[in-house]
């Protein structure tokens, strides 16, 4: 985070201006917008155009390590250490069920997290928040208030200024 | 809710986490007396072995495995209302949920020491994990006992991981309306969480992930629990209902468990009332009089099936059951489960406080002696009459169940001070969210 933020911060009481604000401003063109909001809303994400997240992916690459390495280890340690039972075959599938699906869980859940925590790194590194006094004191985005960050150039600042404003921002900053 | 909005949630949440007052450290004193009456009994048994427990020849499992299978059902609600109850946006979850999986993580942790108890020689409890030792030995994949060792400690690992992430959001509100030590405590715990778009659409669909792994996961920990027993050819255990019925009787007992904590939780704390309202327990006792349902069916179909089957032994175990010496536990069992739940059916009962809350005892109660009935009958009495025995529990595993519900409520008591004890992002998004317009888009 080296770079200077240059743009425009503002934080809304009601949901629907603060949606508003964000559609707006995409159709005039700023599609880098950070959003801040107390909780998850579905108004939100339609606003920002439904973003996808690909955590997905890291969950089934878990469970696929988890159910191979499950079996690998059965297999193996079944024929490392023979230990006859009740004359059923030295490596048996029907009893592997529980642990295959144990392990796939145990690494779905694991990559989950991993790979949660990797893309939210990975998206965050792309932009540049604003490193100002006010921006550091105020810290009701968590409370009670939805706020939203417009990096652009200091050509546009007025133009982003008066969308924010056309939705009656509770308030305004400019940082550059 | 209507007088409630997002900033008096996190009012009333951070009230419940201002420093604790007389009756908080004197519920503590008593906790911590129990949880060192379990420590000493559990250090006389690695001194002097199990002779000061009951267990014997042929009964081998007593109040050790009895508590293990009781802790792990009680840790069953809080994933049911977390995960399953999410996935199909039951309302009445997103007030309960938080202290519900935090009760999961407890009890898991409680019950994860009675394997470790029981085998006396606890310090040879690595035996069951498989790693390359020197004797070149593995362990036997064929035994359910390995089966559990798998399904407790995903469960465990699990239902962690899913309690601490949704916790994250939270931390981040502690912080930010805190200052000094806290808000850098908060800070830390809280892993820079903002609450931006771009952590919002991650974080939420890797819950969604989290709360899709863990239903089957769910069914799966106490069915593998009930292997346990079911795998073996013992009378009693050896049947196919096993699983559906250990899985109702989890949810049934977790439930309850979930009663008995929160109804006090929602008195102590001022504002918990309007974010907990009535028609969320009664939610909760309407799953308690279903899954008592479904338990009560297990029962009786137990006994008919040792009757039609045919089979001698099961004929004679369930005979044994309701009128051999241990006949006292059975019929507790009977009371606790079947009979005390009933009063449920009225609306007045399920919205009257005190009498969910004794219900809810006698449910835990009854649990218990469910486990202990299938655990102590059934070996008491196997095939062979002369290698018949009976068991009464000493006074070590006494104090090591008291001891267990010391550690229990210890961590328990420590959550609702350091922690969020209801889902603050969760409890926002149930609301309306707050509209400059009338209209809801």
């Amino acid at each position: 985070m080296s770079k200077q933020f240059t743009g425009v911060w503002a934080a809304y009481e009601y949901l629907d201006d603060f949606c508003g604000a964000v559609r707006e401003l995409r159709g005039s063109g700023f599609q880098r917008l950070t959003t801040l909001a107390p909780c998850p809303r579905h108004e939100i994400d339609h606003a920002l155009g439904n973003p996808q997240s690909r955590v997905p992916f890291f969950t089934l690459a878990g469970m696929f390590t988890g159910f191979t390495l499950a079996f690998t280890i059965m297999t193996f340690m079944s024929l490392e250490w023979i230990i006859p039972v009740s004359g059923k075959p030295i490596v048996s599938y029907p009893i592997m069920g529980p642990v295959l699906f144990e392990l796939s869980v145990l690494f779905a859940v694991w990559f989950t997290v991993f790979g949660m925590v990797g893309l939210i790194l990975n998206d965050l590194r792309k932009y540049v928040f604003p490193s100002s006094k006010a921006w550091k004191k105020y810290r009701r985005f968590t409370r009670d208030r939805f706020g939203v960050i417009v990096p652009c150039t200091q050509h546009d600042l007025e133009k982003v200024e008066s969308i924010l404003n056309k939705y009656q921002a509770e308030e305004v900053n400019r940082e550059a | 809710m209507s007088n409630v909005t997002y900033a008096s949630i996190n009012d009333h949440i951070l009230h419940s986490l201002k420093p604790p007052g007389k009756s908080w450290f004197a519920s503590m004193a008593v906790i911590l007396t129990m949880l060192g009456m379990g420590i000493f009994a559990f250090g006389y048994q690695i001194r002097h072995g199990l002779e000061g427990s009951g267990i014997n020849n042929p009964i081998g499992w007593g109040v050790y495995i009895t508590n293990f299978v009781f802790w792990v059902g009680i840790a069953h609600a809080g994933t049911l209302i977390s995960a399953v109850l999410f996935l199909v946006r039951a309302p009445f979850r997103t007030s309960i949920y938080r202290a519900a999986e935090a009760m999961t993580v407890f009890a898991v942790m409680t019950a994860g020491l009675f394997p470790l108890i029981h085998i006396g020689r606890v310090w040879n409890f690595y035996f069951l994990i498989p790693y390359p030792n020197q004797r070149l030995l593995w362990v036997n994949f064929k035994s359910p006992l390995l089966w559990d060792v798998f399904a407790v400690n995903t469960y465990m690992s699990v239902s962690i991981l899913f309690f601490l992430v949704g916790l994250v959001p939270d931390f981040a509100v502690i912080r930010d309306e805190s200052k000094g030590l806290k808000r850098i405590f908060y800070g830390i715990v809280s892993l820079g969480f903002r609450g931006t778009n771009h952590e919002w659409v991650h974080y939420m669909r890797a819950y969604l992930l989290f709360a899709a792994i863990a239903t089957p996961l769910v069914f799966s920990v106490h069915s593998i629990v009930s292997w346990d027993f079911a795998m073996s050819s013992i009378p009693g255990w050896h049947t196919t209902i096993f699983p559906p019925y250990f899985v109702a009787g989890a949810i049934f007992s977790g439930c309850a468990m979930v009663l008995t904590l929160m109804i006090p939780l929602r008195a102590i704390f001022p504002g918990f009332k309007d974010l907990m309202p009535m028609k969320d327990l009664e939610a909760m006792a309407k799953m308690i009089l279903f899954t008592g349902f479904v338990v009560t069916y297990a029962y009786s179909i137990e006994f008919f099936i040792a009757y039609y089957s045919g089979a001698r032994y099961e004929r004679a175990l369930f005979w044994f059951r309701p009128f051999g010496e241990l006949k006292v536990f059975f019929f507790l069992m009977v009371f606790c489960n079947c009979v005390a739940p009933l009063p449920l059916w009225m609306k007045s009962i399920r919205t009257n406080i005190p009498a969910l809350w004794v219900i809810s005892i006698f449910i835990n109660i009854g649990m218990w002696m469910e486990r202990y009935n299938i655990v102590v009958t059934s070996l008491a009495h196997d095939f062979d009459p002369y290698a018949w025995g009976t068991y009464t529990f000493e006074w070590v595993e006494v104090w090591i169940t008291i001891g267990s519900f010391g550690w229990f409520f210890m961590w328990f008591f420590i959550f609702v001070k350091i922690m969020p004890s209801m889902a603050v992002a969760e409890l926002k998004e149930a609301l309306v969210p707050p509209m400059r317009s009338a209209h809801h888009e």
